[in-house]
């Protein structure tokens, strides 16, 4: 059969490739990629469609950029925001092409670079930063609103869950009788249907003067709270702050009380799982560190801030990603704990989309919401991809 | 060696802490045992923080609450359709990611790598950005309250293809050359040699997928419009954000939400930790 002609080194490559090849892969993987297109890819860009529509359930008047406008303020804002983004991605890239030129070549320090690079990110930061007021006079003020909500809750849960999860992954990093039985009491408010627990938590925390919550409050002689029925900022309850109109002062109210009571919903949830997690990368420290440090005479302190902190860098950067984009998805917690009564101070924008859609049945408007938010992860998650790429591991 | 009084406190010290994250880890699920199974004077008069005082506690067990949420309120058939709906979709999910996973770490065929990073973005997309055109695509199916719209589009998935690959890899080649020359097909080596080798991680993958379709909320809730196939986690949260039923009868709701999954892990808890420990993940 293939006696004739010469055979060379390529053509037995090319001859071992075609037998190697199974097209029958691709019916293997028909399946699964015809799902995953219809309905997780196909639909990006659907929504990219329907953004540029007047569209209430049935598809309306095609309105361009129009919804964009209504969300930002006007098409001036529109088109400097997108001027300022493009400013920081810009930079972003000059310096990225500066850091490879000058791999390739030690001797030019590129300085021309360097400079447009960094002029370029800090004028499209402060851009941004001077736009914010403005989009808030004259735009929805429910995106910067919902997006306020967002950044508390996450100032607000990510740190002390790592604190908390931190703690009891040092205590539970050693072996004893009735380790796995905490592991599995810390992993349970995790593993349990969100609904269901927040069924619990809403409960818990009621306005009502015989609720668990106000019981303990109570108990420490003073008057009951509102809870998840609080729009009122912590900041404006303490200090009497962040009383004004304007955009600065909404930021000085603070998170308000009903989305601190979430954020305590959040740490029950998310404290067992980090200290899973973090045993996880405890485990994976060579125990020669601490033989050393111990050596050295090192104390527990000095052991856990020289050695066990640099050494879970990797994990403690995975958990915060992981809890800030997660806070960014949140949403059924947020839709069983949210009370009308608390007038949106507990809504991310997951949660402002879904009733633009649901309830408003503004098709169009909440698609420009929706890839609004896609952009804010899809930015978080390339950051990530970038800071993970460059060394965030041990410290040295 | 022996141990110094100060090592003793410490391990004490650790120790007290530990319960301590335990018992608040626990206090919530008490609170909702106790609470289900009280009077609705009992929510109102007889309470407690503290779940070591009988204040916490029914004075007798009001197991009829569970009757009432399962005959008055449908209870019942919506945690029968969570369950047909959990099961439908975790057998799809086996089924496609399993011969997906297969193709992608162990067929060669060309734009295969390429395909697989396509499907790796796809899993930083937000469900939310996919709610409005999928509710759209599912409109015009007309499936619109039909368990397919339930099913059907989560049975791909990226991630446990991506899951199962790497144990795929794993496996050494050399274990199918010898079926191959056997004279034996894909499926046959995936179904005979390959499915038995990672019948921990397809565990894995049933637990984590269960999970998930459980637990759905955003997306049943658009797409179920009468009783007949809402699965039970609208159905609770209709019920607790819609009515104002009584404290008893909410937590009595949310146990039976939650008893398959506590039963689940209950009984794996071992694999189930690591499996979350491993992928960082629930679904």
């Amino acid at each position: 059969m293939y006696g004739r002609g010469k055979l060379t080194l390529g053509k037995l490559k090319e001859r071992y490739k075609r037998l190697n090849t199974d097209y029958e892969g691709f019916l293997f993987i028909a399946p699964a990629c015809l799902l995953i297109f219809i309905f997780g890819i196909f639909p990006v860009f659907y929504t990219l469609y329907i953004s540029l529509f007047k569209w209430r359930i049935k598809r309306g008047a095609f309105l361009g950029l129009a919804n964009y406008g209504e969300l930002f303020g006007s098409y001036g804002i529109l088109l400097l925001l997108a001027a300022a983004v493009m400013a920081v991605i810009g930079g972003t890239l000059l310096l990225n092409g500066r850091e490879k030129r000058r791999e390739k070549n030690h001797s030019s320090p590129l300085r021309g670079l360097l400079i447009g690079g960094k002029a370029a990110q800090a004028a499209g930061w402060i851009g941004l930063i001077l736009l914010l007021p403005l989009i808030y006079s004259r735009g929805d003020k429910k995106l910067l609103d919902s997006l306020r909500v967002t950044i508390w809750y996450s100032l607000g849960t990510v740190p002390f869950q790592l604190l908390f999860g931190l703690t009891l992954s040092i205590m539970l990093n050693r072996e004893f009788k009735g380790r796995q039985a905490f592991r599995v009491i810390y992993l349970l408010p995790y593993v349990v249907p969100s609904v269901a627990a927040a069924t619990v938590f809403e409960r818990l925390f009621s306005l009502r003067p015989e609720s668990f919550a106000n019981q303990v409050v109570q108990s420490l002689g003073k008057a009951p709270l509102q809870w998840l029925q609080e729009p009122k900022g912590l900041l404006t309850l303490w200090f009497g702050w962040g009383t004004g109109e304007s955009y600065l002062q909404t930021w000085l109210q603070g998170p308000s009380l009903a989305l601190a009571t979430i954020m305590i919903f959040n740490w029950w949830v998310f404290a067992g799982y980090y200290a899973l997690i973090f045993s996880n990368g405890l485990s994976q420290i060579p125990t020669q560190l601490y033989d050393a440090a111990k050596v050295d005479g090192a104390g527990f302190w000095t052991t856990l801030r020289n050695i066990t902190i640099p050494m879970l860098s990797p994990t403690t950067f995975f958990l915060t990603m992981l809890g800030i984009i997660g806070t960014f998805k949140a949403f059924n917690q947020i839709y069983i704990l949210r009370n009308p009564a608390a007038r949106g101070a507990t809504d991310p924008l997951s949660i402002q989309i879904f009733f633009t859609f649901f309830r408003k049945s503004r098709f169009g408007y909440a698609s420009a919401m929706a890839l609004i938010l896609f952009a804010i992860v899809l930015a978080l998650t390339v950051l990530q991809q970038r800071l993970m790429s460059k060394d965030v591991h041990y410290g040295d | 060696m022996e141990i110094k009084p100060k090592r003793k406190l410490t391990e004490v010290l650790f120790l007290a802490a530990l319960l301590l994250g335990a018992f608040v880890a626990l206090m919530p699920f008490l609170y909702m045992v106790a609470n289900s199974l009280k009077t609705y004077g009992e929510t109102v008069t007889r309470v407690s923080s503290n779940p070591f005082s009988p204040r916490f506690w029914p004075r007798k067990l009001q197991w009829n609450n569970y009757l009432t949420i399962i005959r008055d309120d449908n209870m019942g058939h919506y945690f029968s359709n969570s369950l047909i709906i959990a099961l439908i979709t975790v057998s799809g999910i086996i089924a496609t990611s399993t011969l997906a996973a297969y193709g992608f770490s162990k067929m060669r065929f060309p734009g295969r790598d390429r395909i697989f990073t396509v499907l790796l973005v796809t899993l930083m997309i937000p469900e939310t950005v996919l709610l409005i055109p999928n509710f759209l695509i599912i409109s015009s199916l007309r499936w619109v309250d039909r368990l397919a719209a339930l099913t059907v589009p989560f049975m791909g998935s990226a991630f446990f293809i991506f899951f199962l690959r790497q144990f795929f890899k794993q496996i050494p080649d050399a274990l199918m050359e010898a079926a191959k020359i056997d004279g034996a097909s894909h499926l046959t080596i995936l179904v005979r040699i390959m499915v038995p080798l990672i019948r921990a991680p397809l565990f894995t993958v049933f637990f984590l997928a269960f999970n998930g379709s459980w637990n759905a909320l955003q997306w049943p809730m658009v797409v179920t419009q009468s009783d007949r196939w809402r699965p039970i986690s609208v159905a609770v949260a209709k019920y607790v954000t819609e009515a104002g039923p009584e404290t008893q009868l909410r937590m009595a709701s949310a146990m039976v939400a939650l008893a398959p999954i506590l039963v689940i892990f209950l009984i794996a808890q071992k694999q189930i930790t690591e499996a979350i420990t491993n992928t960082g993940m629930k679904g």
